[in-house]
This record gives structure tokens, C-alpha cells and sequence, in this order.
């Protein structure tokens, strides 16, 4: 099948398995468009200083009780046995769903309840609705749900003369400021005390205080008894609908859950079908691993489990939502986003969601999870745009609870939006010419040539020798781009023309080996080849100082990152396949061992996303040639430590000097520690290997903003994370800069180089080369 | 591991969530715990209905009215609602967490922890279990069908609590603003029982 032919079956696909995409969704009313929600999410300082703050206090609490429970009751409570108990729990409820919606409804009608099972928002809207008109009940009282915003109740109940009040504290600030939570967990994370205050006085019609939380939080004790004492109505969400026993269990921190489910003389529980669970006792995995996700407290205040009514006369009605899910489970990638326990860790972790909050990061759910739903409950269409924010960093998946791959479905989200969108001119032109070697070559050398005037042959391509160009059309952005960040010039003389004999692939054969001679093959990547050859010739000489052979593949080009992580599967797949032919080859012919590669993203892409995208193009023998080579593959950093290090290789090395010797702090690249999981490597190499000493930055492995092309598409984003990332690395007055990742120190060294800091920015082989003796 | 050692893990946890934790040799050093507690200042203590026919709880209340605390059956929320103290009883203590398991279908009962502004909460040192597992298994035996089934049970891990505005931990909204556990050691005058009998049935959880 052709990739034409792939894309149209997998348009197809989508059309039919995505019911956003297949039929108009009904827009959610007042919401904004995304281009509107950024620009306030971007000017919000408030919140994303809010988020800012939260963020370290909430990783720290967050571990340190993982550590602790694994501590104390042994490693089945870890962090990673926990996920994958929870994990298996819900898969197995989403592969027997008919099974465990049967049992689930046979206990929960014994019991008393009423299960009503809604195909779409507009069903569960009406079903609620009507249960309001017979039995003449005008005021309704809820907890927090997060379903009854996917299906827009309140605005649906409102607008047929019923009032829905929100009783917990975040959502009812909300509510009262005609708002969306912005956070799944605290809904009004966004808001300042002082604008609480506001809303609240407003509100009452009393002077409520600006500063004083406890007052304000008093107020919603008092405005809400007599709602809670009349409403003829309580409507709860539910954190798991558990099948053994037909029981709604809902977690709340406020009290204000068991009111709304306990007052009222009708209850009503809206919960996706996703919300299933088997047992009591996957409940209580979840229940570890919910609220420390979620906000870092080991556990809510209220777990509250409900199994039919419990009097007389109290009704008791479970809303079991479809709306887009059936879709998800059909799909073999994203049924497993039915995972879900919406902890919202995934947000609390995403350094773009810190800058620009929830309105902008999501549509109704956000953060990493909300850019994977979205497409299901609200169409494509509502994703287009926030899903353009994710960085690629993988934070998200390294913390969520019930381990969803999400960067890769954000990606595969993406691919769909550009199937159906298209993708802008430039990148087209871009990738286009990517994906032709030789033509990219000749670009690439012509551009060396003739970028002087905004080089003046340094080699940056700066804002002060471009702000001539300013003034011309089209210009402008383009030039801006350099104001915050430097761009690096093309090397006059790319890698590939400094390498030698090392392109003689089958000379390493012929030649005679030693049994203990090592080959490597060098993959470079393609910004290490064009951009900052001195980093390849860094690690072509530790190579070859540790007495190893090393050839170069003159056939190397870009692995397709760029295109893949922009969504362009059709340049991305042609890439992909080029590549893993010349490294087949190359081994084939040099009779290598290794393939090194000092690029950890470009490892990633070979080693990770290769076999993920040959899977969904179903092509096997593509997907079989990848997984072979992948064995071989292995990234600088790992390479120096666990072979030439242990190995005991590596030649005697030059002593620091005391006293002059630098201080070292280093950036964990994203691809490095989260996609890797080389989280000590390097500081063994800085601190055990070279002797130096390594001060630790604050969030270390927190993405430096580059981010793939989201730098250029979003450059306020990225030129934020970058400002942090350096002031983080100076505050520990380091000299030198380290990290493992090329496209990492691009744009490092070009936020050093923009605003003249004192730092030197290296790449790890490059500082162990200086050591050489 | 042992009831002294369980309610220690118990305790902090529960402290941790802004919940407190006593230990109470018998029923008379229970009722001098809640007597002297601040929240009684007003003498008057809300129970549920038919707390007297409870067992072994029942027990408490006349020491309870013998120091001159007014006890209130519990009967509609408005005559709860900000009472300043009320009493429940427990079928577990959880010391993983620092949880009580409360089941009651009775409304009557359980507004009792919903509205008033303190409560206590009582337990007896041989329903303090090391972790949720067991909370699992007594879930499944009380929401089996029949009769005795439970509609509404509830963990519950410290008093009321929020951070929804600038992340500003405030304690108290709609529900209590304390909580405080009893763990009575012996609550049964049941001489059958000895205290040392207690002990080791204790020691072999």
C-alpha cells in the first residue's frame, strides 16, 4: 500500500471511528477560539506563576510519598507496581466492558439504582432533564464532575429554567465568573485571591475579603446550606464505577460530595463508561495512586462508596455516558487513554501548560490527557490548535498513573490534524526539502555560503546583523525569531567532508581485526553533521582515543524527526525507511558492532518511534528490520559509560586542575531522561570519570523549551522555558553548561548568545574530548 | 506487627491529613477524652439515633452524661448542621492511610460526620488494620444484596479540607472542621474478654 493509500485508509479510519470528525459537533457554547485563549493564557502572569510555584512543590510531595510507601511496605507499593496493577485493572475493564457494564447494572439495580445508558451528550443531557420536569425539581445541587462539563449540563439545564449550583468551592468560583475550570483537580488554579474575593463579593452582594482565604472559603459554607437543604437534586461525577458490587465510588476533599449525594431526595451519577473498574480492590489501587498523582496529599478527605439508594423513597440514577468512548475503545491506540483517572498529573508536569494554563492547553479537558480526548468528545477541529503546544518533552508520561502513552497519541493527533488540515507552507517546504539528501545538501552548503551578512561570519546568525531586514515584508517574523535566541550558522565544512578515510565502510572489513577490536558506525544526525561538526569530531575522537575503529556512513541524512513530529507521516515514513536501509548497510559492509549516535532525539526516533510507526502502517517486515537494527543502537552517553568505561577503554585522562578547574551543571534533555531513562549517566561522567564538580541545577530535566518546531510556532513559549532553563543554570554559578542532546545546546547556546550570559554551553563528548591527555 | 505499633502509624498518618488520634485504655478514659474536649464547651454532644443500643459503644453514654454532656439524637440536618460536636462509631481504622470506614444507611447517622463542626469517632484497637486491602474485603462483605446490605459508607482521612484558592490549605468547608479518633483499647466491660486475650489476638494480626 502506498503511503497515499495509508493515509486515505487511516482518514477513513478516523471518519468512521470518530464521531467528532464524522458528523458536526455541536460547538460548546462562549468558548473562545485557541488563538484568543493563548494570547490571555500568555499574558495571565498570575497563573502561570501559580503554575510555576505549584509544579516543583507538587513533583516533591508527590514523590517523596511514593518513596515512602514503597519504603515502608515493600516494592508491590511502588510507583511502578502500583501503575501497573492499576493498569492491568483497566485494561482488563475496557477489553470485557459488555461484561463488566452487565454485572455493573445487574448489582447496582438489585441494589435500588436506575443505570440509563447515554450514546451522546444530548441523551444524558435530556435523560437528566426529564427526570427534573416530572418530578418538578427546579434547583439542583453538584459536586464536581468533570463529564457534566464534556456534555455542557448546566448551560442544557439552565437554558430550560432549571438552576444547577455548583457546591465545590473552585467550581462554583467558576461558575459565578461564567468561567471553565482550568485544571481538572483545581479548577480555578488560574485565579488570584484577590480575584476570588471579587467574584465573591460580587456574587453575595456583601464586601467579601481580597486577602483573606479562610473568609472566603467561609462564605461557601453560608450561601450554600440552604441549597443543599431545598435542592431537589444532587448530581455527582464518580471516580470509579465499581462492577463486583454495582458501587459508585467518588473521592472528595471539601464534604461538599457527600452532601450533594446524601441531601437531596434524588441523585443522579453521570460517569463515562471509562470509569469502570472490576473489583474493591483495584479501587483501592486507585485510590493510592489518585490523589498523590493528582495534587500530592496521600489521600482525599472523603472516599465515598454508594450502592443504590439508602432509604426509602431516595432515588438513585447512573448516567453511564458514551459520547466518543466506543470510538476510543475501537481504536487499538487510544482505548488506551480510557485509562484515564483524570489525576491531571499529566498537566501539572507540562512545562507549556505551566505558561499558558488550561483555557489554551486543552478544550473542556486539559493538559496532556485533555489534547488526546478532545478529538473524541468535541472533534478534531477543537484539538487543532492546542495540541500545536506540546513540546514533545514525555514528562507527562513518566508520571501518569495508569502509564498512557500520551506523547505519542498527541503526536498521532497531530498526524490527524495534519491529514485533515494540511500542514503550513513552510514546514511542507521544509520537509520537502529534508527528505531529498542531495538537494538538501546543496542548500545546505549554499546557504553556508551566502548567510554572511547575518553571520558576519560568527558563527550565529544574529539578531543585531539581521535587524536590517526588519523592514522588509514578509521579514519581520523570521527576524524576531533571532531577538531572544541566536540561530547557529551552517559549518562552512559539515562533518561529512571532515571525516576522512572513515567513509571507506568496507576498508574496516578487509582490514585485519583484532579480537577485542570494537567497530562503531557514527550516526551523527543531521544538525550535529551541518551545525556544529566540532561535536561530531568530538566524539569521532574519543572513539577512536579508546582505540576503537569508527566509520561514517557518507549515505547519512536526517532520521525524519522534524517530519514526524510535526505530523508529516508521509516525509516522516520515506525518512524513516532511507535511514534504516543505510544503517542496514552500512553494518553490512563495515561488519560494525555499534551504532553510536551523540543525539539522543534522534535515538529516540530510531530506537522508539521507527517501530511505532511501522506498526501503525502495518508493515512488518519494515517494523522487523527496525527492531534488529534497534539492538544495536545505543546513545554516546550510554556507550562511554557502559562500554569504553567499563570496558576499561578510555585512556588516561588530564587531571582538572585545582582551582581552575570549572564547575559543571548539566541539562537532562528530555529524550535523554524521559524517553531513555539516563538520568545518572552523564553526572557519573562529569563527576566519577573527569573529576569535576557537578552543581546540581533546580528541574534539571525540565524541558529547555526547544521542543521541535514548537519553538517557531509558539516562540513566547519557548523563549520563557529557555529563560528559565538559563536562569536556573546560573544560579548555580556554573561555568559550563552541559547536556547529551544536540537540538537541546542549539537552543541553549543561542539564548546564552542572545543576551551575552557568562556560559559556556557543551556537549558532553565535547567536554570529556578537553580531557583527552 | 502490634496495636501499639499500628495505632503509631495510624496516628501520624491521620495527623498529617489534620485529623487527631487518641489512644484509650477503656470507655471511661473515651468519655474523658471527649468531655474535656474544647468542642464540648457547650456540653452538648450530637449522636446518632439508637447509639444507645450499639455495642459496645453504648456503654459510653451514661459516663458521658454522668459529667453533664447533653446528648442529642440526630434527627434532620437543619438540627445538626454547625452543631459544635458529634459522635460516630467506626468498623475499621485504617493505619496505611489514617482512615475510618464508616457505613451507615440511616441519614440520621451520618450527618452526624457531614454537619457538625467537630466530630469524634470511635474505634475499637481491634479494628485497626495495617492497610486499605482489608477495607476492600469488608466493602465486599457489606455491599453484598440482602437486608443488611450497606449503601453508604464512607473513608474518611481528617476533616474537611480545601486549596482550591491559591493553593491555600483551609481547613473546614462543608464538613467538619476537626476530626478526632478515639482508638479504645478495650471497649468491651465483657470479662470474657481479658485484656490480655485482647493483646494477643491483636499481636497475631
Amino acid at each position: 500500500m502506498s503511503y497515499k493509500e495509508h493515509a486515505q485508509a487511516n482518514q477513513a479510519q478516523t471518519l468512521t471511528s470518530q464521531p467528532g470528525t464524522a458528523r458536526p459537533v455541536p460547538a460548546v457554547h462562549d468558548m473562545p477560539p485557541f488563538a484568543e485563549r493563548l494570547q490571555r493564557g500568555l499574558e495571565d502572569e498570575n497563573m502561570h506563576r501559580a503554575l510555576e510555584r505549584f509544579a516543583p512543590s507538587w513533583r516533591q510531595s508527590r514523590q517523596a510519598l511514593f518513596e515512602a510507601t514503597a519504603a515502608e511496605y515493600g516494592s508491590d507499593y511502588s510507583f511502578a507496581a502500583l501503575r501497573q496493577r492499576l493498569r492491568a485493572a483497566k485494561d482488563e475493564a475496557i477489553a470485557h466492558q459488555e461484561e463488566l457494564v452487565a454485572r455493573f447494572k445487574e448489582q447496582a439495580t438489585a441494589a435500588g439504582a436506575v443505570v440509563y445508558e447515554a450514546r451522546s451528550a444530548e441523551e444524558a443531557n435530556r435523560y437528566i432533564y426529564e427526570l427534573c420536569r416530572r418530578k418538578g425539581i427546579t434547583l439542583v445541587v453538584k459536586s464536581k464532575t468533570m463529564v457534566s462539563e464534556e456534555i455542557e449540563l448546566n448551560h442544557y439545564l439552565e437554558e430550560r429554567g432549571i438552576k444547577a449550583v455548583e457546591t465545590d468551592l473552585g467550581e462554583w468560583v467558576a461558575q459565578l465568573d461564567h468561567e471553565r475550570p482550568s485544571h481538572m483537580v483545581m479548577p480555578i488554579i488560574h485565579k488570584t485571591r484577590q480575584q476570588v474575593g471579587e467574584v465573591l463579593s460580587r456574587a453575595t452582594g456583601r464586601e467579601i475579603s481580597r486577602e483573606n482565604v479562610a473568609e472566603q472559603v467561609a462564605v461557601i459554607r453560608r450561601e450554600h446550606r440552604q441549597a443543599f437543604l431545598t435542592a431537589g437534586m444532587g448530581i455527582s461525577g464518580a471516580n470509579a464505577l465499581i462492577a463486583e458490587s454495582g458501587t459508585v465510588m467518588l473521592n472528595t476533599n471539601e464534604g461538599n460530595g457527600r452532601m450533594v449525594t446524601s441531601l437531596p431526595p434524588v441523585h443522579v451519577v453521570l460517569a463515562g463508561y471509562d470509569k469502570l473498574l472490576p473489583t474493591f480492590a483495584d479501587a483501592m489501587t486507585q485510590i493510592r495512586l489518585l490523589a498523590r498523582s493528582a495534587t500530592g496529599q496521600p489521600m482525599t478527605s472523603y472516599t465515598t462508596f454508594i450502592t443504590g439508594p439508602d432509604r426509602p423513597g431516595k432515588e438513585v440514577h447512573i448516567v453511564l455516558l458514551d459520547n466518543g468512548r466506543s470510538a476510543m475503545r475501537a481504536d487499538p491506540r487510544f482505548k488506551e487513554a480510557l485509562r484515564c483517572i483524570r489525576c491531571a498529573a499529566c498537566a501539572n508536569i507540562c512545562p507549556p501548560y505551566q505558561q499558558v494554563g488550561g483555557h489554551a492547553f486543552g478544550y473542556i479537558y486539559s493538559g496532556a490527557i485533555g489534547l488526546v480526548v478532545t478529538p473524541f468528545h468535541h472533534g478534531l477541529e477543537a484539538a487543532a490548535g492546542p495540541q500545536s503546544l506540546c513540546v514533545s518533552c514525555n514528562a507527562c508520561e513518566t508520571v501518569c498513573p495508569v502509564e498512557i502513552p500520551l506523547p505519542s497519541l498527541i503526536l498521532d493527533v497531530r498526524s490527524r490534524v495534519a491529514t485533515s488540515e494540511g500542514l503550513p507552507w513552510l514546514k511542507r517546504l521544509i520537509f520537502g526539502v529534508l527528505a531529498r539528501p542531495r538537494l538538501f545538501d546543496l542548500l545546505t552548503r549554499l546557504a553556508a555560503l551566502g548567510q554572511w551578512p547575518a553571520t558576519r561570519g560568527t558563527p550565529y546568525v544574529r539578531y543585531r546583523y539581521l535587524r536590517l531586514f526588519e523592514r522588509l515584508p514578509g521579514l519581520r517574523p523570521l527576524v524576531q525569531l533571532t531577538g531572544w535566541r541566536s540561530l547557529p550558522a551552517f559549518a562552512l565544512r559539515p562533518l561529512r567532508d571532515r571525516i576522512g578515510d572513515r567513509a571507506n565502510l568496507a576498508a574496516a572489513r578487509q582490514e585485519g581485526r583484532r579480537s577485542d577490536e570494537l567497530t562503531v558506525c557514527y550516526f551523527a544526525g543531521c544538525m550535529t553533521d551541518r551545525l556544529y561538526p566540532e561535536m561530531g569530531e568530538a566524539v569521532i575522537q574519543i572513539l577512536e582515543r579508546c582505540g576503537l575503529r569508527v566509520v561514517f556512513p557518507r549515505a547519512q541524512h536526517c532520521c525524519g524527526l522534524p517530519a514526524l513530529n510535526s505530523g508529516d507521516r508521509q516525509h516522516g515514513v520515506a525518512m524513516a525507511k532511507q535511514t534504516v536501509r543505510m544503517l542496514e548497510r552500512a553494518l553490512d559492509e563495515s561488519g560494525a558492532d555499534y551504532i553510536v549516535c551523540a543525539s539522543t532525539s534522534c535515538v529516540v526516533t530510531l530506537i522508539q518511534d521507527y517501530l511505532r510507526l511501522f506498526e501503525d502502517l502495518q508493515l512488518q517486515s519494515w517494523l522487523n528490520r527496525t527492531r534488529a537494527l534497534a539492538g544495536r543502537i545505543m546513545d554516546f552517553t550510554s556507550f562511554l559509560l557502559r562500554v569504553l568505561v567499563a570496558q576499561q577503554r578510555l585512556p588516561a585522562l588530564r587531571r582538572p586542575r585545582s582551582g581552575s578547574a570549572p564547575v559543571v551543571t548539566y541539562h537532562d534533555s528530555c529524550q535523554s531522561c524521559n524517553c531513555l531513562g539516563l538520568r545518572t549517566e552523564a553526572r557519573q561522567v562529569i563527576r566519577d570519570v573527569l573529576g569535576l564538580e557537578l552543581r546540581e541545577m533546580r528541574d534539571s530535566d525540565v524541558c529547555c523549551g526547544f521542543g521541535g518546531s514548537t519553538s517557531i510556532e509558539h516562540p513566547e513559549i519557548a523563549e520563557r522555558l529557555l529563560e528559565r532553563k538559563l536562569r536556573h543554570a546560573e544560579e548555580t554559578g556554573a561555568t559550563l553548561l552541559v547536556s547529551d542532546n544536540p537540538g537541546c545546546l542549539m537552543h541553549l547556546r543561542g539564548g546564552v548568545d542572545a543576551n551575552g550570559r557568562p556560559l559556556r554551553v557543551l556537549h558532553l563528548a565535547q567536554l570529556v574530548a578537553e580531557y583527552l591527555a | 506487627m502490634n496495636s501499639s505499633a499500628l495505632f503509631a502509624q495510624f496516628q501520624s498518618r491521620l495527623s498529617a491529613a489534620g485529623g487527631v488520634a487518641h489512644w484509650a485504655e477503656d470507655l471511661a478514659q473515651a468519655a474523658e477524652i471527649i468531655a474535656t474536649h474544647p468542642a464540648l464547651a457547650e456540653q452538648r454532644l450530637i449522636i446518632p439515633p439508637a447509639f444507645a443500643a450499639c455495642q459496645p459503644w453504648g456503654a459510653l453514654l451514661p459516663l458521658l452524661s454522668a459529667r453533664g454532656i447533653r446528648l442529642e439524637e440526630a434527627t434532620i440536618p437543619e438540627r445538626v448542621a454547625d452543631a459544635p460536636a458529634g459522635l460516630s462509631c467506626a468498623s475499621l481504622a485504617i493505619a496505611e492511610t489514617g482512615s475510618v470506614f464508616l457505613a451507615d444507611n440511616a441519614l440520621a447517622a451520618r450527618i452526624v460526620g457531614m454537619l457538625t463542626l467537630t466530630h469524634f469517632v470511635l474505634v475499637s484497637a481491634g479494628q485497626l488494620v495495617p492497610l486499605l486491602d482489608e477495607a476492600a474485603t469488608l466493602l465486599q462483605t457489606l455491599t453484598r444484596p440482602g437486608p443488611q446490605q450497606q449503601h453508604y459508607i464512607s473513608l474518611v482521612t481528617g476533616p474537611s479540607r480545601t486549596a482550591d484558592i491559591e493553593r491555600t490549605l483551609t481547613i473546614g468547608v462543608q464538613g467538619p472542621r476537626a476530626l478526632c479518633v478515639i482508638v479504645v483499647a478495650t471497649p468491651a466491660s465483657d470479662p470474657s474478654l481479658s485484656r490480655e486475650e485482647v493483646k494477643d489476638r491483636d499481636n497475631e494480626l
